[in-house]
């Protein structure tokens, strides 16, 4: 088991509070990650200020705030700038040659766990 | 002998006395140089009657005491019998007054009985026969002048100073309705005639009779008393006596009411004739035999510039062009008359005498004398076609640019036409795209409403297979549920690539390392005995290709072959370049430039060998949510989103039956 000081601090912003838990359930069960959901994306650059993730999961398709603008907001804080966020979509065919939105990483729902581990660990490692 | 004698006139004694007739016998025969002899003799009128007859006798002397005839009878009857033999009376000394009665009933001359010696007789024979002659003159003279008079259909009259009708002939006694002629005389014209003509007659034979001169060859307008009117060409002449005094007026009058008629008549045609040909806008001329002009109408004058007739005739073609065409022209003229030939509708250019260039269209026809032999002139009709030249010569110019345009205007309608298929294609793109967009906005709604659920299943079931869970079935349940969540999302993805933006990713790509890795994405899907066969050729061209989408389209199409050949058979796949030699199945549906007849192609054969496509469904495979796939087994979406990123590269697609069995499908992009 990792020390809360050694597990990685992932930061979920999706509007599903169902996706959200189960997510957050999931990864922490593996007792590597420590996970801080987020349901409203007009809270998500204040939530991240506080939580400090490692890394950022945001969705894309929220209602009041569109995860592009939420990740505008994160980057353009010196704080999290360099923090690495994977856009989370409904909207996107894994099978479509793109894997990145605007610059950024994303991973087409639903998701395996496994594939969230691997995304997590290629951008922040182990 | 004697030169011949001239014949001596014959003598008739009429007388019953013998011893008289001795005695005259004596007288008549025996005077020296006598012209006369007795040649017979008659003692009874009777027997002197007889002799008349029978005897050519030129003078008679006659004794009026006869034994069958006395006195005064006696001559009367003789000078009936004879009127025109000469009597002379011979008389007793005591009946003076009965000789002289016979005198006044035409005896020529009467003499006493033993008053008479052969010289008087002689004198009295002579001056008998003289005045004989010269009464026969006088009646000869009097009977010609009556004949005339009579039945001359002119109209004479003899006037008296007062204008009175003294004579007039019988042609004038009708045209005054009378019977007799001298119920006219006495009268007067105004009798006769309507009062303006009797009154102006009077005048003319007043100043005649002062003047003493002629009037000659009037033409007089009569109007009759009855209303009829005339014309009467009159000449009136003095009327003297044998001193030269006048006496009166004569005149002789012929009626031309007919020929003032026809006159007339004429007139009014010619008169007819001019205003047509002056009406005529076409030029009109006549030209004696020389090229004078006789005769212009007023549309030639005008065209000559002239003003008046008399400025045009008698002069020629030289007086009005310039030498070198008046030359043209009257060798022209010329030619016509002596060939005798007309020429007709000739189209000549001329400078006319105000210096413009005119078209005419001339007829000249010879104009030949009475018996068709000799050329008088020649009669022209010329009708100035300058305009109708220009118009021609601009409807020429215009129908040229007509054919010009219409070149132009077919050169433009192509243009349209093209512009037209082309818009019909951006238009057809257009409605294609904006289905799409509405198709994409659905599906992405589908896709977050779906997405998200499916997501929350699978972290769901994910966390569920990482838990030691109670019970023989739950390890399988959860991976059905997987499956289950698996399939849901394919079809959602299908949805998503089918509307997904279409912008293509292109690089240069080697289409055999595509279809090599794609047969390895398959792999899993072949449960059954599969065999795959590749025929690749080794060095084909590089293409423009999106590696990701092309990849799409073989998994698609090498997985639904598979599944076409359910347990099993072969997939073959095959690539290879040719040259279009002709339009092929599909290409010609193509907007693309690419496949014209001559480039090169690159190609790529998949064929299983499966149970083939029913011929029906064949045209339907394409369309989104079609599938003959079972329930389950498909999305439906497969071949629309292949054909879709296929046409995306330019290249075509065709699906079709093996002749045998199982479905070939060919792909084309350009090389």
């Amino acid at each position: 088991m990792d020390t809360p000081s050694t597990k990685k601090r992932i930061f979920v912003v999706d509007d599903e509070s169902g996706f959200t838990r189960l997510l957050k359930l999931t990864l922490e069960h593996t007792g590597h990650y420590i996970v801080k959901e987020e349901n409203d994306g007009t809270q998500a650059w204040l939530a991240a200020r506080e939580f400090r993730p490692d890394i950022i999961f945001l969705d894309i398709v929220m209602p009041k705030i569109d995860g592009g603008d939420v990740a505008q907001q994160i980057r353009s804080d010196p704080m999290l700038a360099r923090i690495p966020i994977i856009f989370l979509t409904a909207i996107v065919s894994q099978t479509e040659s793109k894997s990145e939105i605007g610059g950024f990483p994303f991973i087409s729902k639903p998701v395996s766990l496994e594939a969230i581990i691997r995304c997590i660990t290629e951008h922040i490692g182990e | 002998m004697s030169s011949p004698r001239p014949a001596k006139h014959r003598v008739l004694v009429v007388e019953d006395n013998p011893g008289d007739v001795f005695l005259l016998r004596e007288m008549v025969n025996e005077e020296p140089n006598s012209r006369f002899l007795v040649t017979a003799e008659a003692g009874r009128l009777e027997q002197a009657m007889e002799v008349l007859k029978s005897e050519q006798v030129d003078v008679v002397l006659l004794d009026l005491q006869l034994p069958d005839s006395h006195g005064a009878d006696t001559f009367t009857i003789l000078h009936g019998a004879a009127p025109d033999v000469p009597i002379i009376v011979l008389s007793e000394s005591d009946d003076e007054e009965l000789a002289l009665e016979t005198v006044q009933l035409g005896a020529h001359e009467y003499l006493v009985k033993g008053r008479v010696d052969g010289h008087l007789l002689h004198r009295a024979l002579r001056y008998a026969l003289e005045r004989a002659r010269s009464e026969m003159q006088l009646a000869r003279e009097r009977d010609l002048l009556h004949t005339l008079l009579e039945n001359i259909p002119d109209r004479i009259y003899f006037k008296d100073r007062q204008s009175r009708f003294i004579r007039i002939n019988r042609a004038l006694t009708a045209l005054f309705g009378l019977e007799r002629a001298d119920e006219a005389y006495g009268k007067t014209d105004a009798d006769f005639y309507g009062a303006d003509h009797a009154g102006e007659a009077l005048q003319d034979e007043r100043r005649l009779m002062e003047t003493g001169e002629p009037l000659l060859g009037k033409v007089e307008f009569e109007t009759m008393a009855d209303g009829r009117k005339t014309w009467s060409l009159t000449t009136k002449l003095p009327l003297r006596d044998r001193k030269g005094r006048i006496i009166g007026t004569c005149g002789i009058s012929r009626e031309i009411t007919e020929i003032k008629e026809m006159e007339e008549q004429l007139a009014t045609e010619r008169n007819l004739l001019r205003a047509v040909i002056d009406n005529l806008p076409d030029l009109v001329f006549l030209k004696d035999a020389e090229g004078h002009y006789l005769l212009d109408n007023a549309a030639h004058l005008r065209w000559l510039g002239a003003h008046d007739a008399s400025e045009v005739r008698g002069r020629t073609l030289f007086d009005f062009f310039s030498d070198e065409i008046a030359t043209r022209l009257h060798a022209d003229d010329m030619e016509v008359a002596a060939s005798r030939l007309p020429k007709l509708n000739q189209e000549e250019y001329v400078i006319d005498p105000q210096g413009n260039l005119r078209w005419r269209l001339t007829s000249k026809i010879p104009w030949l004398d009475n018996d068709g032999l000799c050329t008088v002139g020649l009669v022209c009709i010329s009708r100035d076609i300058t305009e109708q030249k220009l118009a021609e010569a601009s409807l020429k110019q215009a129908n040229a640019e007509l054919a010009a345009s219409r070149e132009e205007l077919l050169r433009a309608v192509e243009e349209v036409k093209f512009a037209h298929s082309e818009l019909r294609d951006v238009q057809l793109q257009l409605i294609e795209a904006e289905k799409m967009k509405s198709i994409g906005r659905l599906s992405a709604g589908v896709a977050h409403e779906v997405k998200n659920p499916l997501a929350i299943l699978k972290m769901g079931i994910d966390f569920l297979s990482g838990q030691k869970l109670e019970g023989e079935h739950t390890s399988m349940i959860l991976k059905e549920m997987n499956d289950a969540l698996a399939r849901a999302d394919g079809v959602i993805r299908g949805l998503l690539d089918f509307s997904a933006p279409k912008q293509l990713e292109v690089k240069r790509e080697n289409l055999n390392k595509i279809i090599v890795d794609g047969l390895k994405l398959v792999r899993g899907e072949m449960k059954g005995s599969f065999e795959i066969e590749r025929d690749l050729q080794p060095n084909l061209p590089p293409l423009d290709l999106d590696a990701g989408k092309i990849s799409q389209v073989f998994v698609n199409l090498f997985t639904n072959a598979i599944h076409a050949m359910g347990e099993g058979g072969t997939l073959s796949v095959r690539t290879f370049t040719k040259q279009l030699t002709g339009v092929g199945a599909n290409v010609g549906d193509s907007r693309s430039e690419s496949f014209r007849v001559g480039r090169n192609i690159v190609v790529a054969e998949i064929d299983d060998t499966g149970n083939g496509i029913p011929e029906d469904k064949l045209a339907k495979i394409f369309e989104p949510f079609y599938t003959t796939k079972p329930t389950g087994k498909g999305t439906g979406l497969g071949l629309s989103v292949v054909k879709t990123i296929v046409d995306l590269h330019g290249g075509t697609i065709d699906i079709r039956n093996l002749h045998d069995a199982g479905v070939r499908v060919t792909l084309m992009f350009q090389a």
